[in-house]
């Protein structure tokens, strides 16, 4: 290949243990692999054996940017990590997505990605400029926060670097540790963190001068308009009042001030806001603080967001006249509700939220813990919808009472909030060190029965008048809590909605979203809404989103951008933008699926994955009613996996991709591995 | 940040940031971006001709752009004036890059601090030119920073 437009045409290979770097080109992985998660997936399935664990120097982590980074197209400025998850339970191979200013700047000093290897034998930094990679000393930023370490790099190096960072929990080991940018966007899921932390690396520092040629430049400039919609408007700060979503909103005795940030690098979607002047959990003097999906949460949770018809507050199901993406609405920069949609009523049919009863709405204590994730480099998902509301739940039900933590559990007090997350991001004493083992690990020790399911009384669904059962662990699969499950948290969709959702979440590794919120067209739920786990139609919007998934973590674009079910060719567009090769939509996705069957087939070799573990994974949480009191039964949900296997290609037994399936997208050589060894379904007649 | 001895200037028309009482900026880069595709047909932060100063921490954004200054010290400081830095009829300092031999003269002489002219490094001499804004001079569609903003915060200034 001449050129590859789009990118720079280096991944570097970075042994940590011995402190050499070699060079691969790009074009040894794209187009087939078309950039960000999609190369992860090959460069993993080449290099990582089985019976690696996260923490081995044998794991690697394994970081791309995509054919969109810093070409301009938007939303382009998101970028990938993989690695074992040592969040996951079992650990497994998972990906975890960063925004920010990293990726970009990467390619600018001349590298498309990274694969990190082996583990440094004293706290390091690398420090990247414009094709060179130096192995600095780390000593005196290890036990740093992660500001102070972003700081402190800017200070040795100079304002306009920019840093990717652990803090003490990445460097605790604690397993859901978060890798995070200067302005605070996170790699969280997955706890990849940790694996950098296991690897004794602090940081990752680059500066950059050289450029990046999109192909096509108008194209890339007529993208930049069409993708902006709804248009932004001009955008004040605005002194707010109240704070929470519409509906489940509280006030805030002397307001407070938003404004409006873009979290990306040429980024001009609207999905997060920037809260200025927030108190902080470590300084006097306030913080600014970016506020994005869960954090709404800490502030204050005692009921679950409203109803917003069947499709719930995310616009699940949506009409070409009203298609957001879910959460996008914590901009408040979406246009209102087209009411002249004939499905209007029916989308946006209001109904109350369940009462939940966690905890009172306290701005400050919110703040704090949202500063203390931030600042330590936790994944905010895992302390302010497991943590806590297991904790609230759990005391609620008496099952701590032989629990002694040093302080009495509270979770409305901020000065246990403060104490409790410190102990577990310092492993002090013998709770903190379970805890910092992840909330799964830690409910086995203790005893799951007790400490996960037993039974939290305080739920009570105002839909149908009803006190629900919930469990006070909200674990769903694979290690990971519930996330737009139809439970407990995010109850809030229906039944449609909330199947297709564990579907995606079974074959998973880790939390499917933020890159997974599930999306169909409202004339497909009209078909399905009464029998989902008996249409085929459920399926194929499965289907259709993990496949999307897969296209927005290697273009790389976002999910408040992608998927558009009304714009179904968007990523091929892009990717001809930025690259030049001509890539139609049947193209991309044929590559989106390779890249799904790819990495399926590193998780059934590498951890045994059959249909089995995937079924009991999921099937429990579904054994507990949504707020319409709904649940799945064992034959409805087996009847939807058959159904979802077949469409994919995959043996209904087994759960194994056929030798047909992965010859359709060109892994021949990932077949004839797989039926080496002993993974390749049997053809029956 | 600006430097006040220098507030009784005299500015030319010039790219202008709206007050965040009007609109905030995103800090997207969104206008050093179009301003290096509309004119180098490339990405990169040696290219911008409009400048960031992003707080990473504050995460507040300040947008610096070329002045257009009416005493244009940068114009008169170039070693190749009138070949390389040229002023237009309506008073617009640009840079005839073709001519420029990189040898940073104007940037030095810029009154303000970061200057608002960019350099390309390279270990190509002939490629080493002075990068600035030319208030996109000769596109039909005007200053492209200006069109781009998704937040509308930037604007020309009428002076
Ligand atoms: S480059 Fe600097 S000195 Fe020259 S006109 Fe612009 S602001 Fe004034
Ligand atoms: S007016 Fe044109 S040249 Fe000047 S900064 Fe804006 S885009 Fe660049
Ligand atoms: S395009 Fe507008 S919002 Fe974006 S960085 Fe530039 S001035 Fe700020």
């Amino acid at each position: 290949m001449d050129k590859l437009y789009g990118y720079v045409g280096k991944i570097a290979r970075i042994n940590l243990t011995d402190g050499t770097v070699s060079i691969i080109p790009t074009s040894n992985y794209v187009p087939k692999y078309i950039g960000g998660r999609s190369v992860c997936n090959k460069i993993f399935w080449d290099e990582v054996k089985p019976g690696t664990n996260a923490f081995d120097p044998e794991n690697k982590v394994i970081y791309m940017t995509g054919p969109t980074t810093a070409t301009g197209i938007p939303t382009g400025g998101r970028t990938v990590f993989t690695s074992i998850s040592p969040n996951s339970l079992p650990e497994q191979y998972a990906w975890s997505g960063i925004g920010g200013w990293f990726g970009a700047e990467m390619k600018f000093a001349g590298f498309d990605g990274f694969i990190l290897e082996g583990k440094a034998a004293e706290p390091t930094y690398l420090y990247i400029e414009d094709g060179e990679i130096k192995f600095l000393s780390a000593r005196n930023l290890w036990g740093k926060l992660v500001h102070a370490t972003q700081r402190r790099l800017e200070e040795i190096h100079g304002q306009d670097v920019k840093s990717i960072v652990i803090g003490p929990a990445g460097e605790n080991l604690m397993r859901n540790a978060s890798v995070t940018t200067s302005n605070d966007n996170v790699a969280a899921k997955a706890g990849l963190g940790a694996v950098f932390g296991s690897k004794n690396l602090k940081a990752i520092t680059v500066r950059g001068t050289g450029t990046v040629v999109p192909a096509d430049i108008n194209k890339v400039l007529e993208l930049r308009k069409k993708m902006s919609h709804p248009p932004m408007i001009q955008r004040p700060i605005i002194q707010e009042t109240h704070h929470g979503v519409p509906g489940a909103q509280s006030e805030v005795s002397g307001g407070w001030q938003r404004a409006q940030v873009a979290c990306s690098y040429g980024c001009n979607q609207h999905c997060m806001c920037l809260m200025l002047d927030m108190k902080s959990a470590f300084k006097e003097e306030k913080v600014n603080h970016v506020e994005k999906c869960v954090s709404i949460f800490a502030f204050g949770f005692s009921q679950d967001v409203p109803y917003g018809g069947p499709g719930g507050v995310g616009g699940v199901f949506q009409t070409e006249q009203n298609h957001y993406p879910a959460c996008k609405m914590l901009s408040r920069e979406v246009d209102p509700p087209d009411t002249s949609d004939p499905y209007f009523e029916l989308e946006f049919a209001p109904g109350p939220g369940d009462i939940l009863d966690f905890w009172k709405h306290d701005f400050d204590k919110g703040n704090v813990i949202n500063d203390l994730c931030n600042e330590y480099g936790i994944d905010k998902w895992d302390v302010i919808i497991w943590l806590l509301p297991w904790l609230s739940m759990g005391k609620k039900e008496g099952v701590f009472a032989d629990i002694d933590f040093g302080m009495e559990i509270d979770v409305e007090s901020e000065k246990f909030v403060r104490y409790l997350i410190d102990m577990i991001v310092y492993r002090k004493g013998y709770y903190g060190n379970l805890l910092a083992e992840g909330m799964a690990r830690a409910i086995r020790v203790l005893g799951k029965e007790k400490f996960g399911d037993t039974i939290y009384h305080g739920r009570y669904s105002r839909m149908i008048d009803k006190q629900l059962d919930l469990p006070i662990s909200l674990e769903t699969a694979w290690g990971h809590s519930v996330h737009w499950q139809g439970r407990g948290f995010e109850a809030s969709i229906a039944k449609p909605a909330w199947v297709a959702t564990n579907l995606h979440q079974m074959t998973a590794t880790r939390d499917t979203q933020t890159i997974q919120h599930h999306h169909d067209t409202f004339e497909n739920y009209l078909q399905l809404k009464d029998d989902p786990c008996r249409s085929v139609l459920t399926a194929r919007g499965v289907i259709m989103g993990e496949h999307k998934a897969e296209m927005k973590d290697s273009v790389t674009c976002c999910d408040w951008q992608s998927p558009d079910l009304f714009w179904t060719d968007m990523e091929a567009q892009m990717f001809t933008a930025a690259t030049g090769i001509p890539m139609s939509e049947e193209e991309m996705n044929l590559a989106a699926e390779r890249s799904r069957n790819l990495f399926r087939a590193i998780i059934i070799r590498n951890y045994e994955r059959t249909r089995e573990l995937e079924v009991n994974a999921i099937f429990p949480i579904m054994q507990y009613p949504d707020p319409w009191g709904e649940t799945v039964t064992w034959d409805e949900w087996n009847d939807l996996v058959d159904l979802y296997y077949a469409e994919r290609g995959w043996d209904k037994e087994t759960g194994w991709p056929t030798r047909e399936t992965y010859d359709r997208m060109g892994l021949k050589e990932v077949a004839d591995e797989m039926e080496l060894n002993g993974k390749m379904p049997l053809i029956k007649k | 940040m600006e430097d006040n001895t220098i507030t009784a200037r005299t500015y030319g028309r010039h790219i202008v940031q709206v007050p965040s009482d009007v609109s905030f900026c995103a800090g997207c880069n969104a206008c050093e971006i179009v301003c290096t595709l509309a004119h180098d047909g490339v990405v990169g932060p040696c290219y911008n001709r409009i400048f960031m100063e992003k707080g990473t921490h504050s995460m507040v954004t300040v947008i610096h752009s070329c002045q257009h200054c009416s005493d244009h010290p940068c114009y008169e400081a170039c070693a190749r004036k009138d070949h390389a830095m040229c002023l237009d009829e309506n008073g617009v300092v640009y840079i005839n890059e073709e001519n420029c031999i990189g040898c940073k003269r104007c940037i030095k002489a810029c009154v303000f601090d970061p200057p608002r002219i960019n350099y390309v490094k390279s270990t190509d001499k002939s490629k080493r030119k002075a990068k600035k804004c030319d208030l996109c001079r000769t596109r039909p569609e005007g200053p492209a920073c200006v069109q781009y903003c998704q937040v509308s915060c930037l604007s020309l200034s009428d002076k």
